[in-house]
């Protein structure tokens, strides 16, 4: 070990990393991750979004906010408790590192596993269906940002004391549902009354799809600044529920 | 001696049920510590709370000198975890399993690959170091989680059931590794229901028995201070088998215990014992195949101590009294 803070950064950054990268070999295709992360979000987009005219760019917008929300997030609640129930948990969580680290190796997981997706999609938005990115580095840091983002919203559901998966699936996909409708994917925020905005404002995914259109579309109704700082600040905050909910479950013994 | 591992009042409730009650004990450097107990009696509990993989209700853990609650990190980075399920990512494979661990214990890059090659050899993995683990039997994996547990040379290391459910050849390998690494200075923790292994294995046991020590000594003062559990194993022919009864009612037997073709009698006298048996054989034409005394196990001992059966009779109440007498440190309240 390097001596100093800066020795041990660097050791948390390498142990985080590993764990990041266990994961993605480990689990990238399990059929819980290619049934909740992959498929779901393309069915989605195509659940309602056929017979609907649409030109091809608001397409691609609101596919690549369906794909990086259902894929980032579906990482969490999948893989911990099946770590837990295996008992391979037990090793991460006795190793010298600290729970933050091994929480952010768990969001990279989601996170690199959305962008992947995110991608695939913008190929084929753009490849097929001809569409055009108005702003590319607002995609690219929307889809990063977003990314992490719902990531973290997935490990809060990953961090509930459980070891069965079937456990955190029901209520984590409840949840996930439940932003989906309020925000403004299906219906845009500027067709909303006033009472359906201010609920959609309460949904992060409100956020990633505004960066979306103006990302693809070169348009949105809020500012991207805003769009951003959300993003971001709520991608900090879903780690604090996630910090307490292991600490609860080294007291119940999970 | 100093102590690597020291226990103060350590208690731990699930919710209203008490799993371990106010225990202290000490772990000397560089011994082999066992630690015994029924299923249920706050072995693994106690385990997990030294490991950091439970947090205790109240009490203080203490490991190289430095407060577990306070300070992790330095100890875990000396500590070595080997669950009790072979815990490996069985899509890796024995390579990729071994190099994920050696980068989060932070072994140095440079030794990393030469450490992992020399634990697969010592294991005899090395052939199948490239192979998915999820091809592996129950005693590969058992042998690769034990080569994660140690991969960054420990020098403190957790061991929770390692040899149960192996062949004779993987648990004697386990063995072996157990006394290798001891003699080069690791102290073990070793939790077990396999009495005779911590027998050959400890040089201390603890016993723990509804959340309690109920015994902390070395394995022979353990046994010294049960002599109750003497025995005399006669067989005897023919038709020895159906003498259990007749054995029983002979003086000073206080349980009888068919083992195969013998009878194990169980006495606080041998020798007293002894002269009755012959007259037994005479008296009813029979012949003494075999006759011996054997001194107390620990496996009796444990029997004793846990209120479980020593073979047909329980001896529960007796047990309880003689705990009293038994050296070692036991919790406060209950």
């Amino acid at each position: 070990m390097k001596d100093g803070w800066l020795g041990r950064l660097r050791d948390e950054v390498a142990q985080a990393w590993a764990v990041t990268i266990k994961d993605m070999k480990v689990y990238y295709l399990r059929p819980g991750m290619i049934m909740f992360g992959l498929l779901m979000p393309f069915f989605m987009f195509f659940s309602f979004s056929v017979r609907r005219e649409m030109a091809a760019a608001q397409g691609v917008a609101r596919l690549l906010a369906l794909t990086v929300f259902f894929t980032a997030a579906a990482a969490g609640p999948f893989i911990i408790p099946l770590e837990r129930r295996l008992g391979t948990y037990d090793r991460l969580l006795a190793a010298p590192m600290s729970l933050l680290t091994l929480l952010l190796g768990k969001t990279a997981v989601g996170a690199f596993f959305a962008i992947g997706v995110s991608a695939l999609a913008l190929l084929v938005g753009v490849v097929v269906f001809g569409a055009s990115i108005a702003q590319p580095w607002l995609l690219v840091g929307g889809v990063l940002l977003g990314s992490f983002s719902f990531s973290a919203l997935g490990l809060i559901f990953g961090s509930i004391p459980t070891r069965n998966p079937g456990d955190v699936m029901m209520p984590s996909t409840l949840l996930r549902w439940g932003l989906l409708f309020i925000s403004g994917v299906f219906i845009p925020l500027e067709e909303m009354g006033a009472v359906a905005r201010t609920v959609a404002y309460l949904s992060p995914l409100t956020y990633a799809q505004d960066l979306m259109n103006h990302a693809v579309l070169g348009i949105g109704l809020l500012s991207p600044w805003l769009d951003i700082t959300v993003l971001l600040v709520s991608g900090v905050l879903f780690l604090v529920p996630s910090i307490l909910m292991h600490r609860r479950s080294r007291r119940l013994g999970y | 001696m100093d102590n690597a591992i020291e226990v103060y009042n350590l208690t731990k409730y699930y919710g209203d049920l008490l799993a371990v009650d106010h225990i202290n004990f000490e772990v000397r450097q560089g011994e082999v510590f066992g630690f015994l107990g029924p299923n249920g009696a706050g072995k693994t509990t106690t385990q997990r709370m030294l490991t950091t993989l439970l947090e205790p209700t109240e009490g203080r853990i203490v490991i190289h000198g430095r407060d577990l609650a306070r300070d992790p990190y330095p100890v875990k980075r000396q500590m070595g975890l080997l669950p009790e399920e072979a815990t490996v990512y069985t899509e890796l494979t024995a390579w990729e399993n071994l190099m994920f661990t050696a980068t989060l214990y932070r072994v140095p890059r440079s030794e990393r690959a030469a450490r992992a090659r020399e634990l697969l050899e010592t294991f005899g993995l090395w052939e199948k170091r490239d192979v998915k683990v999820e091809n592996f039997s129950r005693g590969m994996r058992r042998r690769l989680s034990i080569a994660m547990a140690i991969i960054h040379k420990p020098a403190l290391l957790f061991l929770d059931e390692p040899t149960p459910g192996l062949d004779a050849q993987s648990a004697r390998a386990i063995r072996d590794l157990i006394r290798r690494m001891n003699a080069e200075g690791t102290t073990i923790f070793l939790t077990t229901h396999q009495i005779e292994e911590a027998n050959q294995l400890c040089d201390r046991v603890a016993i723990i028995n509804y959340g309690r020590i109920a015994a902390i000594d070395t394995p022979e003062r353990l046994k010294q201070a049960f002599r109750r559990v003497q025995s005399v194993e006669v067989a005897l022919e023919p038709d020895g088998q159906t003498h259990g009864q007749a054995l029983t009612a002979l003086s000073g037997v206080t349980t009888a215990v068919k083992m195969g073709d013998k009878w194990r009698l169980y006495t606080e006298d041998p020798s007293a014992l002894l002269p009755q048996v012959m007259d037994y054989a005479r008296s009813h034409d029979l012949r003494v195949v075999s006759l011996s005394t054997l001194g107390p196990s620990l496996e009796d001992v444990f029997l004793e101590i846990t209120g479980q059966q020593v073979g047909t009779v329980r001896h529960e109440t007796q047990a309880r009294g003689r705990m009293q007498g038994v050296r070692g440190r036991r919790g406060g309240r209950r």
